[in-house]
């Protein structure tokens, strides 16, 4: 891949990058649709419903949530700061900034878990619960899959698969990561806040 | 101290520091016009509304316990 990657030209690489790139978004704002889905089904129930959470059913956490939260969109930052130490070529800054990204990610899910552990009986055979679950096991799994890319990629980088030039895949996890991050803002505002 | 107090600091102080980096990135990207950059722009702002939501939290003005 990274003999394809150097053999084209700098005209071609850039019409192959723009293609990459929309259709990257493209999956990024299908995901959205996803995620929406459900975020609207959430919502429709908890119209429906005259007491929110039904009666008997305890609200999630506040404020291991709020810690949670805050690991999260801390490696949004990690991971930004890490594409910028990219671009100004200063590698061993990148590769700091790349793990923090992972260790805060495993951190986040980590948290995740701990709730999960931790959460009241009386949530099993909810709607409250059922979205719950759904919606934050489906971003936990977006988590999980982001960190196996940033290893990946961080992987790549050591393997010399992009050039200071040529970083598609670089830019696509910093993608994915923010938008994770993003998710995570609307359902920590749904679940916890609102 | 408890615990819930201990987290609310941890929490608000996290959301000052993160979202201080997000808007100093927001500040740096904003010249760049590259469709990427647009989309890290509409990130790090919504980052950044993630961290005042949280912030709120931790000062005990929004969130249900």
């Amino acid at each position: 891949m990274a003999t394809h990657a150097v053999s084209i030209s700098d005209a071609e690489y850039e019409e192959v990058r723009s293609h990459r790139l929309l259709g990257f978004l493209l999956f990024l704002i299908s995901d959205t649709i996803v995620f929406s889905s459900f975020i609207f089904s959430y919502l429709y129930d908890r119209s429906a419903s005259p007491i929110w959470p039904p009666l008997g059913v305890e609200r999630p956490g506040l404020y291991l949530a709020a810690v949670n939260s805050i690991v999260l969109f801390g490696s949004g930052v990690t991971m930004h700061l890490a594409m910028e130490a990219w671009r100004h070529a200063d590698r061993p800054r990148f590769n700091n900034w790349m793990i923090a990204t992972i260790v805060l990610g495993l951190g986040f899910l980590s948290g995740q878990a701990w709730e999960y552990s931790h959460l009241h009986d009386t949530w099993w055979g909810t709607v409250f619960g059922a979205s719950f679950f759904t919606l934050t096991g489906l971003h936990g799994f977006h988590v999980f899959i982001g960190v196996i890319f940033l290893i990946t990629v961080l992987l790549q980088t050591r393997r010399g698969v992009y050039s200071q030039t040529r970083y598609f895949g670089l830019t696509a996890v910093t993608l994915y990561w923010h938008f994770v991050d993003v998710i995570w803002v609307a359902l920590f505002f749904l679940f916890y806040v609102y | 101290m408890t615990g819930a107090i201990i987290m609310r600091i941890l929490a608000g102080s996290g959301a000052l520091v993160v979202a201080y980096f997000a808007l100093k990135a927001l500040y740096e990207e904003w010249p760049k016009t590259a469709l990427e950059d647009q989309v890290t722009k509409i990130m790090m702002g919504l980052l950044t509304l993630g961290c005042a939501i949280v912030l709120t939290v931790a000062l005990g003005f929004t969130g249900r316990i």
